[in-house]
């Protein structure tokens, strides 16, 4: 059993007899500290999507299906492909990775877990951090250090998030996947 | 053991009480509009009748049972003494851990629905949660969460636009507040009605219902040293523990109705009142402090200038959300203006006395579009559907 606010994109949870891939997690802070999760499903059998929000304490039953480390291949529209340690080949619908598409890039080393449901790869879940290049960011404004003050950057692959204030273009950070978030430069 | 007046079509609302005043003063809003505008049974379970009995003060907090103002009130005992009946609708007031028997009857009807159509089917089942203006409220407004066993809920999140559920407002409520405010002996009654003595009519009086504060204690020094009279009506509690220093004895041995001359500050010490009582107390007073939810927002709706004191949340999470009102309260209103307001409103939440004495003079209480402002602000707020309406209509869209 996970909580709702543990999971993360590619984990499957079954409701009501249903297997559902989380496709996105979005975790914001209702009155006294409570956390509410608003999850993005994608049906595993079904070609249906749905929002549903949870309490972050509510129990969700978590699959444990099989899984396989992979690294990414290549993307062949509309599929990312992984392979195994035995160069099998695995095609994911890219919808079914959600939010870890922004960190899926050419040449990635870190090893991701492919999920299975009856023989199908259905999701991939990232490891929890990984390291990307800056691509681009604005320059220090203040001379901050302290990696209080933060600033918009972009990443290889495109997608942005905020850094700490001192990171500089072509810098190599490291970022926290389950939630999107800046932890250091390497 | 049988709850009789249960039936069918009622409502139950489920209300664990947090502090003393705020979560239960929510929900028996609630509970009243449903009665008496929507005409709905209402069944209201609460885990502390003795601190709900504070601003319901005919309640019993002794018995298990009990009608007042057309509402059951059944004690939330572990386990339930009142067995529970499932109605129509089921409502989990901020997100509080329903009891495993009514977990079990839900479960229990999901099932028997399930295996035939024809037999009752489980209450809609709503998560009414805290109010915020944060802009993430409207996306999870009205969501459902799947739960695993089959059962589905629904978070319903109050707000302040189009998308969200909507703010706490009976139907006639302004209008009897603007009856109220248009005769000022009516406020001159309500003070003395209360045992405040000694209030003139031309004296500036703010009432104070805030959490523990540094600012709070900045501000009564400068009112001390004010040019007229100030008369601050504070309740017993935790806005008192932030002025120990400049009371002359503890505050145990205070009496309600009791006065503390500091200069030209008198400290009045409020009685509790019922909720009534509450709103007139804000409609009367030049200045409210409030704090948590409730009295927030019936500040607002009181048409007068206010500092709201939020509920403090880890990583100063509250900011945010005080952040995020201030933002939508300050929208119409000039910028000057609305920078003092903020940043007395940050000053006080962030305990910077200095500052808040700093933008209180600046603010200026006879200052005419901040007065005008909050007149405007519940017309605009309110959005011509209040809470209990769009709540009904979302019922019956489930």
């Amino acid at each position: 059993m996970k909580t709702a606010h543990e999971l993360r994109p590619g984990n499957v949870i079954m409701l009501d007899g249903s297997p559902w891939v989380v496709q996105k997690t979005e975790t914001t802070r209702s009155g006294r500290n409570a956390a509410i999760v608003k999850l993005k499903l994608k049906h595993v059998l079904q070609d249906s999507t749905t929002e549903s929000t949870f309490k972050g304490e509510d129990k969700m039953e978590d699959i444990i299906l099989e899984r396989l480390d992979c690294t990414y291949s290549y993307y062949a529209d509309p599929m990312y492909v992984f392979m195994d340690s035995e160069y099998n080949q695995y095609d994911v619908e890219a919808e079914n990775l959600g939010d870890a598409a922004a960190y899926i890039v050419d040449g990635m080393e870190e090893t991701c877990q492919v999920t299975f449901y009856e023989g199908k790869a259905i999701s991939v879940e990232l490891p929890t951090s990984v390291v990307r290049e800056v691509t681009y960011t604005e320059p220090s404004a203040r001379g901050d250090t302290s990696g209080k003050v933060m600033k918009p950057a972009t990443i290889t692959g495109g997608s942005t998030l905020s850094v700490a204030d001192f990171v500089k273009t072509g810098d190599m950070i490291e970022i926290d996947t389950r939630t999107n978030e800046f932890k250091k430069r390497v | 053991m049988v709850n009789d007046s249960a039936n069918l079509l009622h409502w139950d609302i489920f209300c664990a009480v947090v502090d003393n005043y705020g979560d239960i003063g929510v929900t028996w809003r609630l509970a009243k509009q449903l009665s008496n505008e929507k005409k709905i049974d209402v069944c209201l379970w609460v885990d502390d009748l003795r601190s709900f009995s504070h601003i319901l003060p005919q309640l019993d907090p002794l018995l298990t049972t009990q009608v007042h103002h057309g509402i059951t009130i059944n004690l939330w005992s572990s386990p339930l003494a009142i067995e529970y009946q499932p109605g129509s609708v089921l409502i989990e007031a901020f997100a509080c851990e329903l009891p495993d028997e009514v977990k079990h009857a839900l479960l229990t009807l999901h099932v028997q629905h399930k295996a035939d159509p024809r037999l009752q089917q489980p209450p809609v089942w709503i998560n009414l949660e805290y109010l915020s203006a944060e802009s993430w409220v409207a996306g999870c407004h009205g969501l459902p969460s799947m739960q695993a066993n089959g059962l589905k809920k629904h978070f319903y999140f109050p707000g302040f636009s189009d998308s969200t559920g909507g703010l706490l407002c009976e139907r006639e409520l302004f209008q009897r507040r603007d009856e109220w405010q248009n005769n000022p002996l009516n406020r001159m009654a309500l003070f003395s009605q209360l045992g405040l003595s000694g209030i003139n009519p031309q004296d500036t009086v703010i009432s104070v219902f805030s959490y523990e504060s540094a600012a709070l204690l900045a501000l009564c020094r400068l009112w001390q040293q004010s040019e007229q009279v100030i008369h601050a009506l504070i309740p017993k509690g935790r806005s008192l523990n932030s002025l120990t220093c400049i009371l002359p004895k503890p505050i145990d041995e205070l009496n309600s109705g009791e006065q503390i001359h500091l200069g030209n500050l008198i400290i009045h010490v409020l009685p509790m009142t019922d909720q009534e009582g509450y709103d007139k107390l804000l409609w009367s007073c030049d200045f409210n402090i409030v704090r948590g939810e409730d009295s927030f927002l019936r500040a607002q709706w009181a048409a007068k200038p206010f500092i709201w004191h939020i509920y403090v949340q880890e990583e100063d999470y509250h900011l945010i959300k005080l952040d995020a009102f201030m933002q939508v309260y300050c929208n119409n209103l000039p910028p000057e203006l609305a920078n003092s307001w903020q940043a007395l409103n940050l000053a006080f939440n962030q305990e910077q006395g200095e500052q808040a004495i700093k933008h209180w003079q600046q603010l200026n209480l006879v200052n005419l579009p901040l007065l005008q402002h909050a007149k405007q602000w519940p017309v605009d707020a309110i959005n011509d559907v209040d809470l209990a309406s769009r709540l009904v209509q979302f019922v019956k869209n489930s």
